[in-house]
């Protein structure tokens, strides 16, 4: 499959990534570091974390940075809060402080510095946006978000710890501020303050263009006034513009990438 | 930031509110104490049966939900059918600023009451979107200055106006500039612009 | 009609798409006193059901607390409105307010800027090993230097670096744009186009 790569990434940083990670390899190896590895749940059962991370050396960053941009892409375009990749958000943050060390140690005439430092900004660029927009659709919807979460349970959560504590802050926040300013002084049975039922539900009926990472099958679209249900198979890399609604499950397990 | 979601009326949303404002004709199908009020015209204490009184939406709504129902609400205006008929035969060239400033969200509200008519309210809503859609792209992807027709769109076609036209000077931007120009944040320019007038209203 | 307060109080919203108005405590407090008008009725509507044999008092009751509804809606709207905007204060102007737009919020909306300051900054803090300003990288970055002409007399600028450098106003500079971001987006450098 056709490597990601995003227009405006120069060439020449990329492969310059690649060759700073290996320099880093041999002074810390990815081993050591927490790094999330989807193909992890392709491995048998039969490997130990040891080895599975001892095999992983060749997750390069390249490969992180890759997740983290179609992350960002998908959470900039989806109307709902999808699942957090805040393992690859920690594990790209360690590389960009351990390459920022490395660089300060060059000549403040090396020009590679400059190069670098350029990448390393865009590429935080990419995480504070994506934790941007996150923290927004948390802030819009934030009643409905933790409810869902709730119901979800801890093992399949969509927020960040730190997210987690924000939302519910944020919540408390709203409700004390409500409380403090109008509902204390109406009478008592319109006093309550009822987040579920008066938060902003996420639009699942947006429409959004999508590029099929791979083949998907029968993707059911709600028939309307006009029309009845359809059933549409998206071929691998075919683009298209639909409600968001019928494609999320394909989007959560990576067949789909918003665009 | 703007976030990609369609808009969708929700509790806090202030067009939402205004919309559900617009009256409707409501004809009491019993009478009503105390409340006579609520008819400009009259000067009974109480509505009688039979009145028919032009309510805002939010309580026409709730007159027609009663089991009894309390009234029944009557199309307005600018969904009857000779205003759906001029519709019909050319919907760009409506004026719906004038008519009804909440045409779609108003027309929207109305379809929920599942008023007898709502199927034709619903087909009106839908044809004339399409044809003065068409319109409003127009105007947003081919000229940088606000048009003067653009003053009889609707609130929900102005703002999806002013989209476009913002999404196109991002564009250009970022074609001439490259786009990655820091600016000052919306409100510190608008603070700056009040600053200034003041001081020159002091002058 | 009933609900004309509280109306007033969305219109003033709607009017104003980009400043703040005033708290408005007088409209926000007469909405209050028609709710308890309202409520005090529906009360004693109720409690006099028993000599209402026709049933029609029910009428009356649904339609006052229809409005008892519409009034909390629309003040729990104007709140929430205003609210968001209080909320893109902090990331437009940061965590101080100029005081022309403080002057603008009652008490509890400052308090309430005060406390969101805080919970984001402890969930900033807490994002991966060292926490990560949110504020910063606003646009994507193109270069590392950006060429800046200065609005206002700000006086001198410490740079991370140590260098000092002195802001007056019209004078122009070559900073990193790290450091220049925030003062350009608080309007008080912009950034030099050709």
């Amino acid at each position: 499959m056709k490597e990601f790569r995003p227009p405006n990434f120069p060439l020449t940083c990329r492969e310059s990534i690649d060759v700073n990670f290996n320099v880093l390899k041999n002074r810390r190896p990815l081993s050591q570091t927490s790094c999330y590895n989807p193909d992890l749940d392709t491995m048998e059962d039969t490997f130990d974390d040891e080895d599975f991370l001892s095999d992983q050396e060749d997750i390069s960053v390249q490969k992180v940075l890759q997740t983290l941009e179609e992350a960002w892409l998908n959470e900039k375009f989806s109307p709902e809060l999808l699942p957090s990749q805040e393992d690859y958000v920690h594990c790209m943050m360690d590389q960009i402080q351990q390459m920022e060390d490395n660089l300060n140690k060059l000549k403040k005439t090396d020009f590679r510095g400059e190069v670098h430092h350029m990448e390393l900004a865009r590429i935080r660029y990419i995480i504070t946006s994506y934790l941007r927009t996150r923290l927004d659709k948390i802030e819009l919807a934030t009643a409905h978000i933790l409810e869902q979460e709730a119901l979800r349970g801890p093992e399949n959560s969509y927020l960040s710890e730190g997210e987690l504590k924000f939302a519910k802050e944020f919540l408390a926040l709203q409700e004390s501020h409500s409380k403090q300013l109008v509902l204390r002084h109406m009478p008592s049975p319109f006093q309550e303050f009822m987040p579920t039922q008066q938060t902003l539900v996420p639009n699942l009926r947006s429409h959004v263009f999508l590029r099929a990472k791979k083949d998907v099958q029968s993707v059911v679209i709600e028939g309307d006034r006009d029309n009845r249900d359809e059933e549409v198979d998206l071929d691998e890399n075919s683009q298209h513009i639909m409600q968001y609604q019928p494609i999320a499950t394909y989007l959560k397990d990576g067949s789909l990438q918003l665009i | 930031m703007s976030l990609c979601q369609s808009y969708v009326p929700n509790y806090f949303s202030i067009a939402d509110i205004l919309a559900t404002q617009e009256r409707v004709p409501c004809k009491f199908e019993m009478q009503v104490k105390h409340l006579g009020f609520l008819d400009p015209g009259s000067d009974k204490r109480d509505i009688e049966i039979g009145t028919s009184i032009e309510l805002p939406l939010w309580m026409a709504s709730v007159l027609n939900s009663q089991r009894p129902s309390i009234a029944d609400v009557g199309l307005p205006k600018v969904f009857k059918e000779a205003y759906r008929d001029i519709m019909k035969a050319d919907p760009c060239v409506v004026d719906l600023h004038k008519l009804a400033k909440y045409f779609y969200e108003f027309g929207m509200n109305l379809c929920m009451l599942k008023h007898r008519e709502s199927a034709e309210i619903a087909n009106v809503l839908v044809e004339s979107f399409k044809q003065r859609f068409r319109q409003i792209l127009d105007w947003a992807q081919h000229s940088t200055t606000e048009v003067a027709e653009s003053k009889k769109l609707d609130n929900t076609e102005k703002i999806i106006y002013q989209m476009g036209r913002e999404v196109g000077s991002r564009l250009h931007m970022w074609l001439t500039e490259g786009g990655s120009l820091i600016t000052a944040a919306d409100m510190v320019i608008q603070h700056k612009k009040m600053k200034l007038t003041q001081k020159d209203l002091l002058h | 009609m009933f609900c004309e307060k509280s109306l007033n109080l969305i219109k003033e919203l709607d009017r104003s798409t980009e400043a703040m108005p005033a708290f408005d405590d007088d409209g926000v407090r007469q909405v209050f006193e028609e709710m308890r008008g309202l409520y005090d009725q529906n009360v004693a509507a109720a409690n006099d059901s028993t000599a209402d044999p026709d049933g029609t008092a029910i009428a009356g009751i649904a339609i006052r607390h229809a409005a008892l509804e519409r009034n909390k809606r629309c003040l729990m709207a104007y709140v929430y409105n205003r609210i968001r905007k209080v909320r893109n204060m902090r990331w437009q102007f940061g965590s101080i307010l100029p005081p022309e737009i403080k002057a603008n919020l009652c008490e509890p909306e400052i308090q309430w800027f005060n406390s969101y300051s805080k919970t984001l900054a402890l969930y900033m803090k807490s994002i991966g090993d060292q926490g990560l300003n949110l504020a910063q990288d606003v646009k994507p970055p193109k270069s590392l230097y950006v060429e800046v002409r200065s609005l206002t007399d700000y006086g001198k600028f410490e740079m991370d670096n140590g260098e000092v450098v002195l802001l007056k106003k019209h004078s122009t500079h070559l900073m990193s744009r790290a450091q220049c971001e925030p003062l350009i987006i608080q309007g008080i450098l912009e950034q030099i186009t050709h």
